[in-house]
């Protein structure tokens, strides 16, 4: 796995030559992204009868640009109308969406873009030049190491109830409950499921997303002509190719945050399991944290728009590392890629890297050309796509609730999926109108069955002491860092409250 | 009280509606903690922790509205989560149509549902103005629909009349 510049440049111009595979693959990424329930990974299946008749190299680029673009698809409808395409794009929407009420919803694709792109782009040549390295992250961080990583993710929920904590930390802690529904990991014994054998295997994502974000927000907006606020109508009317390349340049002069976030992605993208969703909450959480301008976050601010879209794509090239250096998939769509390059008589591990490099390497130069290419579909997207949010909420409202309804039911493809999602979207608009956060819920929801995971398995490899956490050095690393974070913005709160009640 | 100093007197917040998710998560709380009282002890630890957390957050809410209401700047009306009150009507009418979409899309199938969903959802919000656009857009999207997600993705949606009667011509 030693780097050697003559191989990456032959096969960057070789990956160029597949534009043809990956052109189509974008499109798609960016369609199936954007709609609630349809993954890359349910894509990939459902195309897998194409995939596998491929030639592997070119089936390998195709699922790749199809992956990284759909994280970036996920993005649109999160800003736009409030509703993230998958779960790794729930943090999105918490400044994402503010901005397109204000109008600024051209701006707000652009920033969201760029830092999807370059974020990506980014993460994946760090990846080349790093995998070996890399590869060792999944090796030391165990249960006890990522139940800390969990807590970073959770205490964006203490962020969240800035503005009322009680209603903050009920409405999150509330969403842990939920979150434990279901069966444990280690005696198998259901738990909360109401006697439904369709939450046995916990609550499915996918219509708490639906629910919580999109039927609530569906029933919230018909109170009004237009999810804009008046000048944000006057704001979106006006807007013009100028507006883009502004949100360009704002997004590019934040090139520092998207680096570091990225990094974030990246490195939680490699452990098997982990994901988008936790890497865009720990982003957005650490970049309010050690933000100048904390009290801005919630409010349409720009870095809380590029915290989670870069990790979030700084998650896709993490996830092959495990898969093409140990065998082990870090996600379900490298889970999928796994089944296709196997069933091509592919075997993973460090002896691919020896004997086809060309294969070994390939997903990531593939992935880095994608999100080249994908520089191309900034401006026309972001221009274009801002359009929708001036549809009159008469229309708007109905297509919501019925096309997100069949996106919960898609996964798994129970008719009990969209009760759930009407249920949760009962639960989301009470909680929209009587103050609590729905974000806050739905983090909850996502983290609180992967932290009991990883709870539970460090507890029985430990015989059930709880001090088990606190026994291990990278683990109390993390812990202290952890302090670190949620001190540091109280520290500097009160030093900045003193100084403005001093002048 | 003369009318003056009625009218001076600050508006009550009608802090109702604040406890309906917190009495919600409360009563699951507790279901949570019956179904897992016979479950080892390692199942059991993480859900009462953060339960019982949970519980004391609910507490300290309800103490804190309970202050409130007996100061008399808040009451126990839950007008909060019904405002705009003219929009009651319509909201539980979408409501109505969006539990029908579910049941109906058993019977009628995806492509068929989704028209009906569409249509009478968006005549009930335009109060029946523009039947035509409502009516037009509609089908396209349920057919739209239909085209992408039960041709080209295969979804297994329930098959209805119209989905059985493209099978059978298709």
């Amino acid at each position: 796995m030693e780097f050697d510049p003559g191989i990456f440049i032959g096969l960057f111009a070789r990956t160029f030559q597949f534009w043809w595979v990956i052109l189509p693959a974008i499109f798609l990424g960016l369609v199936v992204g954007a709609i609630p329930g349809f993954s890359a990974a349910n894509t990939i299946i459902i195309l897998l009868p194409l995939t596998l008749a491929m030639n592997p190299e070119i089936g390998l680029v195709f699922m790749v640009a199809l992956y990284a673009s759909s994280r970036m698809g996920a993005g649109i409808p999160a800003i736009l109308v409030n509703i993230p395409g998958t779960a790794g794009a729930a943090a999105t929407p918490l400044d994402g969406y503010p901005m397109t009420r204000q109008g600024r919803g051209q701006q707000a694709l652009a920033i969201s873009f760029v830092s999807s792109v370059f974020g990506g782009l980014l993460a994946t040549v760090l990846t080349l030049l790093a995998m070996p390295w890399l590869a060792q992250a999944a090796f030391y961080l165990h249960s006890r190491e990522m139940i800390v990583i969990m807590l970073f993710g959770i205490s964006l929920i203490a962020t969240i109830a800035a503005r009322d904590t009680l209603k903050g930390l009920i409405a999150g802690f509330f969403g842990l409950m939920i979150g434990y529904i279901g069966a444990d990991v280690v005696y198998e014994t259901p738990r909360g499921t109401f006697g439904f054998l369709e939450l046995y295997d916990k609550v499915p994502l996918i219509p708490a997303l639906v629910g919580l974000f999109a039927v609530s927000e569906a029933f919230a907006v018909i109170e009004g002509e237009s999810i804009l606020s008046k000048r944000g109508k006057e704001a979106i009317q006006k807007a013009g190719w100028s507006d883009t390349v502004e949100g360009v340049r704002i997004a590019l002069s934040k090139w520092w945050h998207i680096i570091w976030t990225s990094m974030i992605g990246l490195v939680i993208g490699v452990v098997p399991g982990a994901g988008a969703a936790i890497a865009s909450f720990v982003a957005y959480q650490q970049s309010r944290t050690f933000s100048k301008t904390p009290e801005l976050y919630g409010t349409g601010h720009v870095e809380g728009l590029v915290a989670p879209e870069s990790a979030n794509n700084g998650v896709t090239s993490g996830t092959l590392v495990p898969l093409l250096v140990i065998g082990i998939p870090g996600g379900a769509t490298a889970a999928i890629m796994l089944v296709v390059l196997q069933y091509h008589g592919v075997t993973m591990g460090p002896d691919l890297f020896m004997e086809n490099p060309e294969l070994a390497y390939g997903p990531f130069a593939a992935m880095a050309v994608t999100y080249f290419i994908m520089i191309f579909t900034i401006a026309p997207l972001a221009r274009y796509m801002s359009r929708i949010t001036v549809v009159s909420t008469t229309y708007m409202s109905p297509i919501i609730i019925s096309f997100t309804l069949v996106g919960a039911f898609v996964p798994r493809q129970y008719m009990f999926d969209m009760y759930l999602a009407l249920a949760f979207g009962v639960i989301g608009y009470i909680a929209r109108k009587t103050g609590y956060h729905t974000a806050a819920i739905l983090i909850g929801v996502i983290l609180g069955p992967l932290l009991e995971t990883y709870f539970l398995r460090a507890l029985k490899m430990s015989e059930g002491d709880v001090m088990t956490i606190f026994q291990s050095n990278l683990g109390n690393v993390l812990w202290a860092g952890l302090v670190i974070s949620l001190v540091v913005p109280y520290l500097l709160q009160c030093r900045r409250d003193k100084r403005a009640a001093s002048a | 009280m003369t009318d003056q100093e009625e009218k001076k007197k600050p508006e009550r917040r009608s802090a109702g509606g604040e406890l309906i998710l917190p009495i919600g998560a409360l009563i699951f709380t507790l279901y949570y903690f019956y179904t897992i009282i016979d479950v080892p002890r390692i199942a059991q630890v993480s859900a009462f922790f953060v339960g019982i957390i949970l519980i004391v957050l609910i507490i300290l809410l309800a103490i804190r509205i309970g202050k409130e209401v007996k100061a008399g700047t808040a009451d126990l009306r839950i007008g909060r989560l019904l405002e705009p009150k003219s929009f009651i009507p319509k909201r539980l009418a979408l409501l109505g149509l969006t539990l029908g979409f579910i049941i109906f899309v058993e019977w009628l199938g995806f492509t068929l549902t989704v028209f009906a969903f569409l249509s009478l959802a968006m005549l009930l919000l335009s109060e029946g103005k523009r039947k035509g656009l409502a009516f037009g857009l509609a089908a396209v999207l349920a057919l739209g629909g239909y085209l992408l997600f039960i041709v080209a993705f295969k979804t297994r949606f329930p098959a209805g009349p119209f989905e059985q009667l493209m099978e059978q011509l298709f």
